[in-house]
């Protein structure tokens, strides 16, 4: 007993779920880069004094506003799914041209800026041939490009070195390139800058970004949704080299010099940076915030090397390092992330449930066992495939949802004629009708849609306010499930879960968390705000009579509760019945002023005991394949009528469960009670004797003045 | 009495005068050994080389780092490895570290222009040791390249302009094309070559201070000029490589190599084996004294940065096989202590 209550308090303090909801983060691709720049941030601010000195930093950002130009343009590259070694021989025929445009030809900053970018289109656009439209290994053919480019560098560097170094021109407008400031901000740094912002723009937001981003994630996807594959890479390689060219010609306005080791190893530094910023060598993923970090990085920690004075190949070395341990981690990282995920995400919590009095197989039960829905007749037998919610209007048509997101209607008297009355999309669960005729649905996975009485689809809301300090993004709906209207029009529906999708309600279950809400939608208003959470799975709403409160079901929790919205108790929840013998679903008025329930599975005392084991539920989730989980008994066809005391007044089963397993939900019109199984293939039509054959759910709602 | 007490008193007096000159004299030497110990502690000096792990630099740096060791001011060392970009991080964050001498071996005569004149600005001494840069600072100390070249070249014209040579075809090697020594060593060349258009110059290549490559290069020239007759390079430890061709071709009889370094023992073991024809030496640890005798002028000077800009040459000793002995071939482990 100790034992449990230090598992209850330890389930009831410690977010488990929260794990798997960071992990779900885009931005958690970004934490890694992100905490090891804040690191290496933290270690240069110690270990070098005055490393953020403000005197410091108009240098630390020329030399970045270079670098991540080059790491920009590299990210694209990785990103279109390519690679391109050749970078460092591009950037040292760039300095060069700028230097022979400037000191040798006295061209103007403009001409030589000029030259110096055609010759990043040219390089580029090599490269971009060679590998985009002849289709060469984009590896050795960037190789190669690096061996000649630096090999043309070299001759040419030998022709113009001696009158480059005669000639440095020391122009006004380049020491203004090369010292200048814009409000303390260097200019190249602000070029830089402008260039990554439109860059990310075009990466997040345009088409021309997006077909790199498809190209490098899935070539032949990308061929197929007819985007220009050749073109897309080709460019990304023109547009690495122009990048790289301009890094050129800004360092060349800066130091005024080429020497022999211009750009050498700049490649490594420049995929260093690139993978370091969490930009995936196997292309598809990465951003220009991510490039940037990276580019920092390295930047910082190559600084911090020279300033604590460590040898030129020991940091080298650590460098090479840093490059193996990153590649590591994001191959690790992009194969085990949704593994880790998967594992994480499913946290079972302690759920002790209270046992019900007594077993339904004791004839004495006031639940006992019996036959009576064997006797229901199908309607739309292999039309319907899961109409999770059934409804009549005035005019005794049936309206249900279907699986694949459609209304059917089904035409009074006989209902074998059938049409779809409405096409919304997702899977329509619970159903309503305003005052208006207006046909009101909890649309699973999409929100509240609203089917006007020309059958017009409109959406009321599919989202709500976000809860406070809440890791997921809970403000859309994902699991919108039953509803019913307060007599001013106010919608109140509840959402099973916040955590899981329709298909994964069983894993919600296994969780037994209160992931699930009440949402009041408020169409006076237009506004949606979430009323009551914690609810283990909410379920069946049912408006009461008194018009200022409703009973709601939390289904993993199995019991009914009553919440207050308006009057004196406003704001108040009450237990109806706690210690159901099966999971409730959907609640609706009955004839006879109380109401029904639809049960849709059956406890079992093994799954009970799970239930206050959540380290066992755990294993079995991590170790066992899902369909060997435990599960509750789904094989019996459950319906209960109650009061609003809580008392149990009538039992209806289907005891083998052969017509109506699953039952969802229950709606008694005219002297007949409909069946809905989100799970079955027709509705069941069971007439109840003694019933008002007259009575129409609508007018207990909606009487006419 | 009387004259016995006046000689008494001026025999003290004259004693105390005496004895206390003497002791004005003690105590200004006193004052001047503090001032020249006190104006050492707490003071930074940064050597930038071109890059550690070869002959000079670390001669250099050991010799530095031991004056500040019995002087009390702290020696740092940063390597670029042969970088121009690292050496340019390198000084631009000492820029604002503020040290009071930064000791640079330029890594071409450009690259750090600008951002020494800006250190000379903030008020850091400046001491360009061996390359000198386009941008005058402080102090210069190392060798005259334009005067080695010359008296190289003369070499090569005296071998190759007579006319029993083999033919009148020399190869000139080359560093990196914008350090200082290629930039002043390629003018002294061509001022004398250029004077004898008899000589035949088949080959200037750069060897980007790499033996290995400079072998290749040699290797080469020789293929395609079988008679050459003489080669120079601009420095012995790239140079080793020509060498190294050239024995391997058989040929250091036939082909004058000439060099200059600073003058190690392994050197003159190059010079004994033939490796090198012609060996200028300017004595490395002649230039490291100087330097350390500069940094202590330095740093007990009041003047600016940049106030006053000198150079000193260091003379050259030639050697050949023959002439060895001249050459006094030092060991690094000589200055490791």
């Amino acid at each position: 007993v100790l034992l449990e209550t230090l598992t209850r308090i330890r389930y009831r303090w410690v977010p488990d779920h929260v794990v798997g909801e960071l992990l779900t983060k885009q931005w958690m691709d970004n934490a890694i880069p992100f905490a090891a720049l804040t690191a290496i941030g933290v270690f240069a601010a110690t270990a070098v004094p005055g490393f953020f000195d403000i005197a410091a930093l108009p240098d630390l950002g020329r030399q970045f506003a270079e670098f991540g130009l080059i790491v920009l343009g590299a990210s694209i590259v990785v990103v279109s799914g390519g690679i391109d070694l050749s970078v460092g021989s591009v950037y040292a025929l760039a300095v060069l041209v700028s230097l022979i445009g400037l000191d040798v030809q006295g061209w103007s900053l403009a001409q030589a800026a000029a030259a110096t970018i055609l010759v990043g289109i040219v390089c580029g656009a090599i490269n971009g041939i060679l590998v985009g439209y002849l289709r060469l290994r984009a590896f050795l053919t960037t190789l190669v490009a690096l061996i000649i480019y630096r090999c043309v560098y070299e001759i040419i560097f030998l022709h113009y070195g001696i009158s480059i170094v005669g000639n440095s021109s020391d122009s006004p407008t380049l020491e203004a390139l090369a010292a200048g400031a814009v409000f303390g901000i260097p200019i190249s740094l602000v070029v830089t800058l402008s260039i990554c912002a439109a860059w990310h723009v075009v990466l997040s937001r345009m088409r021309q970004g997006w077909r790199l981003i498809a190209v490098g994630g899935a070539r032949r996807s990308a061929f197929n949704a007819g985007v220009n594959v050749r073109w897309t890479v080709c460019s990304a390689y023109i547009w690495c080299s122009v990048l790289t060219s301009l890094a050129g010609f800004m360092n060349a306005a800066r130091l005024n010099s080429a020497g022999s080791d211009t750009g050498i190893g700049l490649e490594v530094t420049a995929l260093t940076a690139v993978v370091l910023g969490g930009i995936s060598l196997g292309g598809g993923r990465g951003s220009v915030p991510k490039a940037l970090m990276g580019a920092l990085f390295v930047l910082i920690l190559t600084d911090v090397l020279i300033a604590r004075a460590v040898s030129g190949p020991t940091s080298s070395l650590l460098l090479g390092i840093i490059l193996l341990l990153a590649v590591f981690l994001d191959i690790r990282w992009l194969k085990n992330r949704h593994k880790l995920l998967h594992k994480v995400y499913v946290s079972p919590t302690y759920l002790a449930l209270k046992t019900p009095a007594s077993r339904v197989s004791d004839p004495l039960s006031r639940f006992a066992l019996n036959d009576k829905l064997g006797a229901a007749t199908a309607i739309g037998l292999g039309k319907l495939e899961g109409p999770e919610d059934v409804i009549l209007d005035h005019s005794d048509n049936l309206y249900c949802g279907s699986r694949h997101g459609d209304i059917y209607r089904f035409f009074a008297p006989t209902y074998q004629e059938s049409e779809v009355y409405a096409h919304i999309g997702g899977h329509p669960l619970g159903l309503a009708f305003d005052r208006d005729h207006n046909l009101i649905a909890c649309v699973c996975g999409m929100g509240l849609y609203r089917v006007l009485p020309n059958r017009n689809v409109e959406r009321l809301t599919d989202e709500t306010n976000r809860t406070l300090l809440s890791i997921a993004d809970d403000s859309a709906m994902r699991f919108a499930d039953d509803l019913d209207i307060a007599p001013d029009g106010r919608i109140f529906f509840s959402e099973g879960t916040t955590r899981y999708d329709v298909s994964q309600w069983g894993i919600d279950g296994l969780e037994s968390r209160g992931n699930g809400r009440v949402i009041c939608y408020d169409p006076r208003t237009g506004k949606t705000r979430t009323v009551l959470r914690h609810l283990v799975f909410a379920n069946g709403i049912c408006m009461h009579l008194d018009g200022q409160s409703l009973l709601f079901a939390e289904t993993w929790a199995c019991r009914i509760s009553r919440y207050w919205f308006d009057g004196p108790r406003e704001g108040q929840i009450e237990r109806v019945i706690d210690g159901l013998p099966g999971y409730p679903d959907n609640i609706n008025r009955s004839s006879d002023g109380h109401y029904w329930l639809a049960i849709a599975g059956m406890r079992s005392p093994v799954l009970d005991l799970a239930l206050r084991m959540p380290g066992f539920r755990r294993r079995m989730a991590r170790r066992c394949a899902a369909d060997a989980w435990m599960v509750p008994n789904l094989n019996r066809g459950f319906v209960v009528k109650f009061s609003d005391e809580g008392d149990i007044l009538e039992v209806l089963w289907d005891r083998n469960g052969q017509k109506h397993p699953m039952i969802t939900s229950v709606r008694e019109h005219r002297g007949v009670l409909y069946l809905g199984g989100v799970h079955n293939n027709r509705i069941g039509a069971y007439r109840i004797p003694e019933a008002d054959q007259n009575w129409c759910a609508l007018d207990s709602y909606w009487k006419k003045e | 009495m009387m004259t016995r007490m006046v000689l008494t008193c001026l025999t003290i007096a004259l004693t105390g005068g005496l004895a206390g000159g003497a002791l004005a004299q003690q105590n200004k030497t006193e004052e001047q050994r503090s001032t020249y110990y006190d104006s050492f502690p707490g003071k930074k000096v940064v050597f930038v080389p071109m890059s550690m792990g070869f002959d000079l630099t670390e001669l250099w740096a050991a010799q530095m780092r031991n004056q500040a060791h019995d002087l009390g001011y702290s020696f740092d060392i940063r390597d670029p490895n042969w970088s121009s970009d690292a050496g340019s991080k390198a000084i631009t964050a000492l820029i604002t570290e503020k040290p009071n001498i930064v000791v640079v071996q330029n890594l071409d005569v450009q690259v750090y222009a600008r951002l020494l004149k800006r250190a000379n600005d903030a008020g850091i001494k400046v001491l360009q040791v061996n390359m000198m840069s386009l941008q005058q600072t402080d102090s210069y100390v190392g060798v005259d390249y334009v005067k080695l070249a010359e008296r190289e070249a003369e070499a090569l014209v005296e071998r190759c302009a007579a006319p029993n040579a083999i033919s009148h075809k020399v190869a000139l090697i080359y560093s990196s094309p914008t350090d200082s020594g290629t930039v002043f060593h390629r003018a002294g060349w061509h001022k004398v070559l250029d004077a004898h258009p008899e000589i035949q110059i088949v080959a200037e290549q750069a060897a980007n201070a790499d033996p290995s490559k400079a072998r290749g290069v040699m290797e080469t020239i020789l293929q395609q000029h079988a008679d050459l007759c003489g080669v120079v390079g601009v420095w012995d430890g790239q140079d080793s490589g020509v060498g190294a061709a050239l024995q391997q071709a058989n040929k250091t009889g036939q082909v004058l190599m000439i060099t200059s370094g600073g003058g190690t023992k392994e050197a003159c073991d190059g010079i004994d084996r033939g490796l090198y024809g012609l060996y200028f030496s300017y004595d490395a640890p002649r230039i490291g004294s100087l330097l350390n005798e500069q940094i202590a002028e330095l740093l007990q000077s009041s003047a600016g940065a940049g106030t006053t800009k000198v150079s000193y040459y260091v003379p050259l000793t030639p050697a050949t096989k023959q002439s060895i002995s001249s050459l006094s071939c030092w060991r690094l482990e000589q200055y490791n202590k």
